[in-house]
């Protein structure tokens, strides 16, 4: 490598002829070799993706994208409300002067007026969610993408929504994309289970990591839909953010969670979120192995065995409990309170439910409440509780 | 036990009092507001927005207020979001910034397009959204951002380093703030952006601006070894890099400030000198 310690200007205008002499160079990451990339195929699209594509949501630069691609990534996803679409519109940019043939796009269009429920309202209509897909080709500067997502369905119902299924097989028939899908990453067992046994779903996108407490029935669904012939892309591998806790100073071994979500073989590819060149050289590495070695395992199993602060919403404690509690909102206060240093929403949370200052007073000996995350449940209600009592104008 | 939780309430009190006033949504008339939304928290944030929500939190998302307003069959949805402060609610405003868009005056900059009126204010990014395309609708949500804005309390600036780009062939309106991984790189951060056209010739210039002068220069010396250039004892303060992934990078600082450009080829020193002059005085 040659370098040019007296660059550009040093010496004045004069320096320029140096420079052009002998540039230092940053040297790019090695490419894994085309025939060691492990491809999977997606279902009944037929498409053979490798196993790590790009969730391009945060990059703005389009050098990563054309490394990762360089390096053997093919399908990049994206989404119609991604940085207000200019995350659509450098990738449009840059995939203008490649073969069409050569990568595979994903975008994602929100239907509008979705309740918090994940039902329809008279704001969803077809109009609406073709227009915004419209624009989405529009800043692609593309004829079609491979992949079409209804962006977050949360309720089944959703899946048999005539306006939008409608218009999403009108797309297909017209060639403006190539397969059907939809994400999802709330209720998502319920959602995919559904969706398998109904013919209408090419691909589903699924948040899917090592710590999901509901992992028997997302697998199952996973499952089931994959057998079906449904393309399964994975997403949140890292579980949140790559760390364990909220001060940041447990990181997740991240090559570990992507090989972990990969080791289930009804995972087609994953989509990792990638903005650094760093990140982009550990992910290319999985390309072509996707073995858990033993440290990584180690790994693994250590981030799971870490309850953390994040309640995943399990329900499987209200039946437990008998008072039947919301054992969720209660965990949740104590998140808001230790996690965020936020103690007047915690306040709020609690006048809300209205439990009082120690609701587990009257239940002796040990509680019934099994945490699926191995909180301790009766320790932190206690403890939380006693917000209650703290005066409002001191958290105000 | 109990002193221990009220000491650490304490202690929160005062950590969160320095956040600023919680939102408070303005009326509108002949609307009813509807503020059963939870406040979203960067744990959460997900459930509201999806994937986008990682880019918000990269900008010091704190949290999100979110509203509707109802007149019959007509909504206006206002998403209140704040962010840690002026440069990060900047931040996430110009990333989802278009100069496409019909610039308006409200907050700080604010701008209209496809029926949303998005702008920033302090330590705010405010959406608002309709999908009804009545003029009387439109109309009201202007009033409501009006509003809004006239009640969140902050900054109406842009944040000042932005006078310090050179204004020939600046475009308009494409300046961006860039909190983490500039250029992709892990070590560095904390940039503004802004794109240049000369002729042909088009090209972004990167301004940091650090806490002291070693810091800068640590940051400048950090990319300059990643490229293989050993900076022990240099006393340059001024290299052309070639970065495999950027390409040629014009790399310059002086004292707290460090100058980036891309974009431009190694035989247009010229070019860069002249800029980074103007920045680096």
């Amino acid at each position: 490598m040659s370098i040019n310690r007296r660059g550009f200007i040093r010496t004045g205008i004069a320096g320029a002829a140096g420079i052009a002499i002998s540039p230092a160079v940053i040297p790019q990451i090695q490419n894994v070799e085309d025939e060691k990339v492990i491809y999977r195929t997606l279902g009944r699209t037929g498409l053979k993706v490798p196993v790590i594509s790009f969730g391009v949501m945060r990059s703005d630069n389009p050098a990563l994208c054309k490394a990762a691609y360089d390096k053997g990534i093919k399908l990049f996803d994206t989404a119609n409300g991604y940085q207000n679409g200019n995350n659509e519109t450098m990738l449009g940019n840059l995939f203008k002067d490649y073969r069409r043939d050569s990568f595979f796009l994903a975008t994602k269009v929100k239907a509008a007026g979705i309740s918090r429920e994940g039902t329809p309202s008279a704001e969803t209509t077809a109009e609406d969610f073709l227009s915004k897909f419209s624009t989405s080709l529009t800043r692609l500067q593309m004829d079609y993408v491979d992949i079409l997502y209804v962006h977050d369905i949360s309720n089944p119902e959703m899946l048999d929504f005539k306006p939008i299924i409608n218009t999403v097989k009108k797309l297909k028939k017209e060639g403006k994309i190539r397969f059907i899908g939809f994400s999802t990453h709330r209720n998502e067992a319920a959602v995919i289970e559904a969706a398998a046994s109904k013919g209408d779903w090419d691909v589903i996108l699924t948040s899917y990591n090592f710590q999901q407490s509901y992992r028997k029935e997302l697998d199952a669904a996973v499952h089931k839909a994959a057998e079906a012939g449904i393309g399964i892309v994975a997403m949140k591998t890292l579980a949140g953010g790559g760390f364990l806790d909220k001060e940041k100073t447990k990181p997740i071994n991240t090559t570990a969670a992507i090989k972990w979500a990969l080791s289930n073989p009804d995972i087609h590819t994953t989509i990792p979120g990638m903005t650094q060149f760093d990140q982009l050289d550990l992910n290319v590495k999985i390309l072509a192995d996707v073995t858990l070695t033993e440290q990584e395992k180690k790994d693994i199993l250590v981030a799971c065995s870490q309850p953390g602060l994040f309640c995943s919403g399990c329900e499987e404690c209200i039946p437990a409990c008998p008072l039947r509690l919301s054992v969720p909102d209660l965990m949740r206060a104590y998140m808001y309170a230790y996690g965020y240093s936020n103690p007047s929403q915690a306040y709020s949370l609690l006048k809300e439910l209205r439990y009082g200052n120690d609701p587990c007073k009257n239940c002796s000996g040990s509680c019934s409440v099994k945490c699926s995350r191995d909180f301790n449940v009766k320790e932190r209600i206690t403890d939380i509780s006693r917000l209650i009592d703290v005066p409002v104008e001191f958290l105000a | 036990m109990q002193n221990r939780i009220l000491l650490l309430f304490v202690a929160c009190f005062f950590s969160t009092a320095s956040l600023a006033q919680e939102p408070v949504f303005p009326d509108l008339n002949g609307y009813k507001i509807k503020t059963d939304y939870p406040v979203y928290l960067p744990d959460n944030l997900w459930d509201f927005i999806n994937g986008a929500a990682d880019s918000y939190l990269a900008y010091g998302f704190v949290d999100l207020h979110v509203a509707e307003y109802k007149k019959g069959k007509d909504v206006i949805k206002v998403e209140i979001y704040r962010h840690s402060d002026h440069t990060m609610a900047f931040g996430i405003y110009s990333s989802e910034r278009s100069p496409s868009f019909k610039f308006v005056s409200i907050g700080a900059q604010g701008y209209i397009a496809d029926g949303a009126i998005n702008f920033f204010k302090g330590n705010y990014y405010v959406k608002i959204k309709t999908y009804s395309k009545k003029e009387k609708v439109l109309q009201a949500e202007e009033n409501l951002a009006t509003r809004v804005a006239g009640i969140l309390e902050g900054d109406v600036t842009m944040p000042p380093i932005l006078t310090q780009f050179p204004s020939e062939g600046r475009k308009l309106n494409e300046e961006t703030y860039i909190n983490e991984s500039v250029l992709g790189h892990n070590f560095l951060n904390k940039a503004f952006r802004a794109l240049y056209q000369i002729g042909n010739d088009v090209f972004s210039i990167f301004i940091f601006e650090g806490t002291s002068a070693e810091e800068a220069e640590k940051t400048a010396k950090a990319y300059m070894a990643s490229a293989g250039i050993d900076p022990t004892g240099t006393i340059d303060n001024r290299f052309v890099l070639s970065d495999g992934y950027n390409g040629t990078i014009f790399l310059a600082w002086k004292d707290k400030r460090i100058v980036v450009i891309s974009g431009l080829a190694k035989d247009q020193a010229e070019i860069a000198d002249k800029y980074t002059s103007g920045i680096l005085k």
